[in-house]
């Protein structure tokens, strides 16, 4: 869809106090947007993920506590890789927010 | 320019609006039940005798674990049927959207989460039949404490009704009622789902070692109330943006401020949510198994739910950087 058609929808449902939409606000107004819904769905994976590594480790601390320090270790080190993803969203967003938006 | 009849955005706004509310928040509710009566019939497969404790147990399961059903069905009826007097046409729709998002996807994951816990109940009676007490009375505890993302999300759907008032800007009145829809909703979907991920967890264990039943309690009672921070996270997103939202721009760039940090905050809640309750189920199951490494076990999950977290809080970050920064 052209830029011009979209304008126009968003124009239309626009009220007579909103100022008129240009390019500008369409570029900035669209790059906010995108930062939350990165931001947003970017953490369900990790959240996820590093949960099930954390259940894992308290069943094996549940069956060996004696290498509790290991499986703490290990637990950690899984969760800190499994955050990666979740980091990459943020520095989009913030992209996103200051860089593009701002 | 087609111009819409403030009536006509009204009936959208309720037919759209209802239509969430039930479609999302009966959904889980029905999988829940559903689960319940599959694991039923499971257990009566391996113990026919033990069919009188099972049916009272699956219908004690089904009846709480549906209430999040009737809470969307109460506010479902009240968006199709509440009189417009306060807001009106467009301002009117945005409302009614935004209830029916919090209320449809807050339902869902705990009628959805509910459903777990009636399960394992079921299976523990067929296990073990001389513990049903214990174990139905550790099933509804945890239940009850899975419901809460609901009721969270029945308040924030209410104030949509009966609270809020609108700026002129129609732009920045959608962004900020469905913003704190979804943020509420979706935020409350993840928490529900593994709080009852965690009381699940929690049966299975009370069925297997009974004896254990009150370690097993105090270890559920704190994962669940972890994993509920991000439903928490999301009703402060939905009060900041239904109450406090102090200047935010008008227009477009409104919408775009107050819906992305409704989407940040809300879906950002759902991953961690559901995370943390895995964690819960686990350690619950643990404590069972070895009552005599309680503290250990708790130290574990209670590091494991914090990391875990951590992607709620940038989400949060993220909304709170776009609501108040720009």
């Amino acid at each position: 869809m052209e830029t011009s058609t979209i304008m126009s929808l968003l124009n239309m449902v626009a009220t007579q106090t909103d100022a008129g939409i240009t390019n500008e606000t369409l570029i900035s107004a669209s790059s906010l947007i995108g930062a939350g819904i990165c931001m947003g769905f970017g953490a369900i994976g990790p959240g996820v993920g590093q949960g099930y590594a954390a259940g894992k480790a308290c069943e094996a601390i549940g069956r060996n506590p004696q290498e509790a320090g290991l499986l703490t270790r290990t637990m950690l080190i899984g969760q800190a890789v499994a955050e990666s993803t979740g980091i990459y969203s943020l520095v989009i967003a913030l992209v996103m927010l200051f860089v593009i938006g701002g | 320019m087609i111009d819409i009849e403030p009536q006509v955005w009204e009936m959208l706004g309720r037919y759209i609006g209802a239509g969430l509310a039930l479609g999302l928040g009966g959904l889980g509710a029905a999988v829940g039940m559903g689960i319940a009566a599959g694991q039923a019939n499971e257990g009566l497969m391996r113990q026919p005798d033990t069919q009188g404790y099972m049916l009272r147990t699956m219908l004690i399961g089904q009846a709480v674990g549906g209430s999040p059903s009737i809470f969307a069905l109460v506010v479902g009826l009240l968006i199709l049927f509440l009189p417009s007097g306060r807001l009106e046409g467009a301002h009117f729709a945005a409302a009614m959207v935004g209830a029916g998002m919090s209320i449809g996807l807050g339902c869902f994951g705990s009628g959805l989460g509910c459903g777990w816990p009636a399960g394992k109940a079921c299976d523990g009676v067929a296990r073990n039949p001389r513990h049903t007490t214990s174990v139905t009375s550790s099933m509804v505890i945890g239940q009850a404490v899975a419901q809460s993302p609901s009721i969270f999300s029945i308040v924030i759907a209410l104030m949509l009704l009966f609270v809020v008032t609108a700026p002129d800007s129609v732009l920045l009145t959608f962004g900020m009622f469905v913003g704190a829809g979804i943020a509420m909703g979706a935020g409350a979907l993840g928490p529900g789902i593994g709080s009852g991920q965690t009381a699940s967890g929690a049966v299975h264990g009370t069925s297997r070692w009974p004896e254990s039943a009150g370690l097993i309690l105090r270890t559920m009672l704190i994962g669940q109330a972890v994993s509920q921070t991000p439903a928490i996270f999301g009703m402060l997103v939905s009060f900041i943006l239904l109450l406090g939202v102090g200047d935010v721009p008008l227009g477009l760039m409104g919408l775009a401020v107050t819906l992305g940090a409704g989407i940040s905050a809300g879906f950002g809640g759902i991953g961690p949510g559901i995370g943390s309750g895995a964690v819960g189920d686990a350690a619950c199951q643990a404590t069972a198994a070895k009552p005599r490494l309680d503290t250990l076990i708790l130290r574990t999950m209670l590091i494991g739910q914090a990391v875990s977290q951590s992607t709620a809080i940038y989400a949060l970050i993220i909304g709170l950087l776009l609501l108040f920064v720009f």
